[in-house]
Order: C-alpha cells, then sequence, then structure tokens
C-alpha cells in the first residue's frame, strides 16, 4: 500500500503466494516508486485491512485481481459512487462474504455506515488467470503491470491537479 | 442450503461467511442421527512446508508469516522459537517482552475482529457486520476502535500493522524508541476500558446450551498467562516440552476431507484455542481479567463453546492489561537481536497464536539450509472437535427448522475461529448454499 502526503491511498490486496491475486501488491509497489511522496506499508491481506485507513481520504485507489470472465490481463478501472444507495455498493449477496469474511464491497459498506468511508474509492482490477498456491504472476498478468501502474498513476495526478 | 424432512437432511454450507479463509461443511442426518459430518478447509501451510525447504532458516519467520494476515506475528514467533530451539540459543529478556508486546497487538487485533465482525452477528440475528453497523453503528466503532490499538502495537513495534517487518531470529531488526512505546500506554488504558465494556456486552447474549467435555490443550508458562511460550498441557495430565508435544500430534488425513486432521497419540482428539487457554490457566489471569470473568458468569471452566466469544472478550482485557504493563516496564533490549549462527539439528516452537496453540518443527543442515519444515496450525487441531460440536448442535437441534439449524452449525464453527488464511481475495467470491 502506499499513500500520498495528501489524501490519496493506494492498497494492493492479495496474497503473493496465490500467483495472480498478488498482481495488487505488484502494482501498488510499482506506484510507491513511480510517484512521489508514497509510502510503501505492505501489501493488504484482507479488504477489511482498509477500514481505518481510509477515513477522510479524498481519494482511495484498490488495485485487486478479478475474475469476471475477460480475458487475463485485461485492466478494468471502476469508479464505486460513494453516495447513499449507490447500486455499485449495495448490489451482491445480502450475507457479504469473502474468503475473509468481509469483502470490498462489504468493506464499503461498512466504513459508510461507521462514517469512515473515504470521499472517492477506485478499483482498478487486473483479470487473473490462475490462483492456486504458489509464487508468479502468469504471463498475460505479468504483462498487464505497466498498464495497471500507469492507471493509477493517471488518478493519483488528477487528485493532484485538483489539491 | 438445507434439504429432506428433519429425519433426513443434509446441511451443506460451500465458504462459511465469517470464517478466515475457505472452507465448507456438509451434515448428513439420517433418521434423526447424524450420520457423517465433514469440515473441509483448505490448508496453506501445506505448501509453505514444502517451500520452505532449502530455503535459509534466518528466512522462515517472514515466508511463514505470508500464511495468514490475521495472525502473521504468531507465525513469526513459532518460527523463531524453533530455529532458536533448533540452535540451542536463549534470548534476552527484554527481546521476550518485547515480542509479548508484539504478540499482545496481534491478539487485539485478531480477538476485535472476530468478537465484533464475525461473531457478534450470530447472536443478534444479522446476516453480518455490516447489517449490525447499520443498525447500531456505535457497537462497531466500539470494535474498530480496540482493533486500531491492536494495529497501532503492530506498527510501533512491527513496523507496520499488516505483515510486520522488524522481527528476526534471534531478536528484533531495530529497538522501538522508549518514546514511541510510550505513546501506546494512553490508547492501550482507553481500549482496556472498551475491551471491558465487549465483556459486559456480550456476557449479555443469548447462548445454546451445549455442553461439550472436552480435552483441552493449551500452554502453561511460569504462572503467566500463555502467549509467547509455555509447555503445551493438556486438561488430562500432559505435561510436555514442544519437542514431546510434537512427537504425540499425529495428523492424518481422512477420506471425507482434504484438511490434515490432528489428533494426541493414544487419546484422540483436542481443543485448543481461548476455551482451552482459559480452562488451564484462568486462575493465573491478572485480577481485572479475572473479576471481568466472574461478573460475565465464568467459572474457572467453560465448556459450553457458545460462550466462547466471552472468553475471547477476557482475554482481549487480559491483551489490553498485559501490555499496558510492558508498555510501562519496557527497555529496548540492546543488542536487539542476538546473532546466531546455523547448526545442524532439529527445533521446535510453540506459541499461543490468537485462535490456539501453533507448533512449529525444523530440521536445518549446518549451512542453515532448512531440511525439513512441519507446522500445525491451530485450525488443523481442531477440526475433529469443531466436527464433534456440530454433530451435537445437530443431534440437539431437531426442532430448528432448516435455516436455523444450518445458522446454528455455521456459528458453531465460527465458535471456534478457524483460520484459513493464504486465501486468494476475489472480487467475486461469494458465498453459495447449494
Amino acid at each position: 500500500m502506499v499513500s500520498t502526503e495528501a489524501t490519496v491511498l493506494v492498497a494492493g490486496i492479495g496474497s503473493e503466494y496465490r500467483h495472480d491475486d498478488g498482481v495488487g501488491a505488484v502494482v501498488a509497489a510499482a506506484v510507491a516508486l513511480a510517484t512521489t511522496s508514497t509510502r510503501d506499508v505492505g501489501p493488504l491481506g484482507e479488504p477489511l485491512d482498509l477500514l481505518g485507513r481510509c477515513n477522510d481520504a479524498d481519494l482511495v485507489v484498490v488495485i485487486d485481481a478479478t475474475r469476471s470472465g475477460a480475458t487475463p490481463g485485461t485492466v478494468q478501472v471502476i469508479e464505486l459512487d460513494l453516495t447513499a444507495g449507490d447500486d455499485t455498493i449495495t448490489r451482491g449477496p445480502s450475507r457479504e462474504s469473502s474468503s475473509h469474511g468481509i469483502g470490498l464491497t462489504g468493506v464499503v459498506r461498512l466504513a459508510r455506515a461507521v462514517g469512515q468511508a473515504p470521499r472517492r474509492l477506485v478499483v482498478v482490477g487486473v483479470e487473473g488467470e490462475r490462483f492456486d498456491v504458489g509464487e508468479g504472476l502468469s504471463q498475460s498478468v505479468a504483462a498487464a503491470v505497466p498498464e495497471a501502474v500507469s492507471r493509477v498513476v493517471e488518478l493519483i495526478r488528477e487528485v493532484d491537479a485538483c489539491a | 442450503m438445507t434439504h429432506g424432512a428433519h429425519t433426513n437432511r443434509t446441511i451443506s454450507a460451500q465458504g462459511i461467511a465469517r470464517v478466515e479463509g475457505e472452507g465448507s461443511l456438509r451434515v448428513e442426518v439420517r433418521d434423526g442421527r447424524v450420520s457423517d459430518v465433514a469440515l473441509d478447509i483448505f490448508e496453506p501451510p501445506r505448501y509453505f512446508e514444502a517451500m520452505l525447504v532449502g530455503r535459509h532458516f534466518l528466512e522462515a519467520p517472514d515466508i511463514t508469516a505470508r500464511i495468514c494476515g490475521i495472525c502473521p506475528v504468531a507465525y513469526q514467533m513459532s518460527a523463531c522459537a524453533a530455529m532458536e530451539d533448533a540452535c540451542s540459543v536463549q534470548v534476552s529478556e527484554q527481546v521476550r517482552a518485547l515480542r509479548r508486546l508484539l504478540y499482545c497487538g496481534e491478539w487485539i487485533q485478531s480477538h476485535a475482529l472476530h468478537i465484533y465482525l464475525l461473531h457478534a452477528p450470530d447472536f443478534l440475528g444479522c446476516a453480518d457486520a455490516v447489517e449490525m453497523a447499520e443498525r447500531d453503528p456505535s457497537i462497531v466503532e466500539r470494535g474498530l476502535d480496540i482493533k486500531r490499538v491492536g494495529n497501532l502495537i503492530m506498527e510501533t513495534v512491527g513496523g507496520r500493522a499488516v505483515h510486520p517487518v522488524n522481527v528476526r531470529v534471534g531478536g528484533f531488526y531495530r529497538a522501538p524508541d522508549p518514546d514511541a512505546i510510550a505513546s501506546l500506554a494512553d490508547p492501550l488504558r482507553r481500549a482496556r476500558d472498551l475491551a471491558l465494556a465487549t465483556v459486559q456486552w456480550v456476557s449479555g447474549f443469548e447462548f445454546p446450551d451445549l455442553d461439550a467435555s472436552y480435552r483441552f490443550v493449551a500452554l502453561r508458562d511460569e504462572g503467566r498467562y500463555p502467549i509467547d511460550r509455555g509447555r503445551p498441557s493438556s486438561s488430562d495430565g500432559l505435561d510436555l516440552d514442544a519437542g514431546q508435544f510434537a512427537d504425540v500430534v499425529v495428523e492424518e488425513h481422512v477420506a471425507r476431507s482434504t484438511a490434515l486432521h490432528a489428533r494426541l497419540e493414544g487419546r484422540d482428539h483436542y481443543l485448543t484455542g481461548p476455551l482451552a487457554r482459559y480452562a488451564l490457566n484462568s486462575s493465573v489471569l491478572p485480577p481485572l481479567a479475572l473479576e471481568a470473568a466472574r461478573a460475565a458468569g465464568l467459572s474457572a471452566v467453560c465448556t459450553n463453546p457458545f460462550r466462547s466469544i466471552i472468553v475471547r472478550a477476557v482475554e482481549l482485557v487480559f491483551a489490553c492489561d498485559e501490555a499496558l504493563g510492558l508498555v510501562e516496564a519496557y527497555e529496548p533490549p540492546n543488542p536487539p537481536a542476538q546473532l546466531i549462527v546455523a547448526r545442524a539439528g532439529v527445533g521446535t516452537g510453540v506459541t499461543e497464536a490468537p485462535r490456539g496453540v501453533l507448533l512449529h518443527q525444523y530440521e536445518i543442515d549446518d549451512r542453515g539450509l532448512i531440511v525439513r519444515a512441519r507446522i500445525v496450525p491451530p485450525t488443523s487441531q481442531n477440526l475433529l472437535t469443531m466436527e464433534d460440536d456440530l454433530r451435537r448442535v445437530v443431534e440437539g437441534g431437531a426442532a430448528l427448522d432448516e435455516h436455523d439449524l444450518q445458522w446454528r452449525c455455521e456459528q458453531s464453527v465460527r465458535n471456534h475461529d478457524p483460520c484459513i488464511s493464504c486465501a486468494a481475495h476475489f472480487l467475486d467470491l461469494t458465498v453459495v448454499h447449494s
């Protein structure tokens, strides 16, 4: 995860020991090198770790592997509208769940319920190919890392330009 | 989803919500009796055991910390203890105290997470913590406030809150500045008050009746509540050193599951974790935690697994109180770590992870390369007992409708806070009931 001195927080979520699930941390670390005033405080194992870290942030960028059926390596930028009742956040199973108890949408809803939601949250997803146990990204996912990094850097520059 | 008449039914949950990781459970009832229970859990430590072979012994704490996002310190501590045992090294009391403080941070973080965000919704009829927060945000805020103090300890001592980087075999890379440690005192006092309120809150829940005669296994640590060290002991008389314990813990595959199931040689299955720690060590709890336990209606031993949330809350009080004492007595270790020279041998380490005894055993060669690794996490030790609980819950729940019985089963699994971490985090991962 990297954060600027301003109010931008960039978090890579996932495990590098589950192949492409580790892409979030790889992109976040590269963003830390590509931008100034950032601090690498390690990959987040679970979305829940965002809670308490994104209060009052102008922008939170979450980078995670996706499994949507798109071509592996596809980079998607999903802007979550954090205004109440927004469909992109509230939609989903009634019992919010991920392998670690509470998934990203659940964490966003939870943060909003306790008044700790950021002002803006963008998910940068990189479509994964394999999520079994083991190290290293698939070729298609590794090849998509530069694009994901530049999309995150663009988002940070937009905020800096507005500040 | 459940199907069938009450006398013949199958309860199946793929991906149990609010369990740390990936798991599924399946219970089959035939003619009113439970014919089969299978709690199936993905176990990443097996992969790590293989991956560690050939790696340098000093790498073990950092590599194994990545097994679990919730209890990385436990993995670091058991790995360090095992490597120091292999090399016959005793670390200084200052290092031990700092490790205990770091471990308290993890207990606070993990217990607050489990109590408030994963387990309490079961008792309040909420689908999850999100629904609980939408009903009353102040409760979840209290849990998050406590968890944040755990994070703060992890950041101050461990270098960062997620996967600390300051731990090494022999001690720490850097001793934290005394002012930084002192700054933890006020937040810890507040967290301790919130933890006391937590005990009071959870003790008012309604608990299903279930009385289990467990074989408890926990560490005992010379008159202190065990965290970072101790001798593995059991409620039926075992008192072993770490190596002996490793010899009697037998792990085996059972046909119904992909996970290894642990039992004690000649003694069958057992339970580790808060209920076991409390049963074997409640007499050495400091007065504040002991009074909280008594006020909450706990006697010296608690055998109703649904009341484990109270025990966990009492341990939260203990961890805050203990951490405060360690902060006030802090002396920076100098040097922060002892230099360790590798020597061929076998070493075993046991510590108390938030969810129970975590055993590491390594064989290293004279170049310091790992020849064999064995990691026995608390969850695999508890699997057979969790299945036993499920059997009791289903047999005692004949009057419950399908939905309520499934809810009770999942709640029963969460009683023991199973951790199956290192699981992937797909954005589209959902609970599927089939």
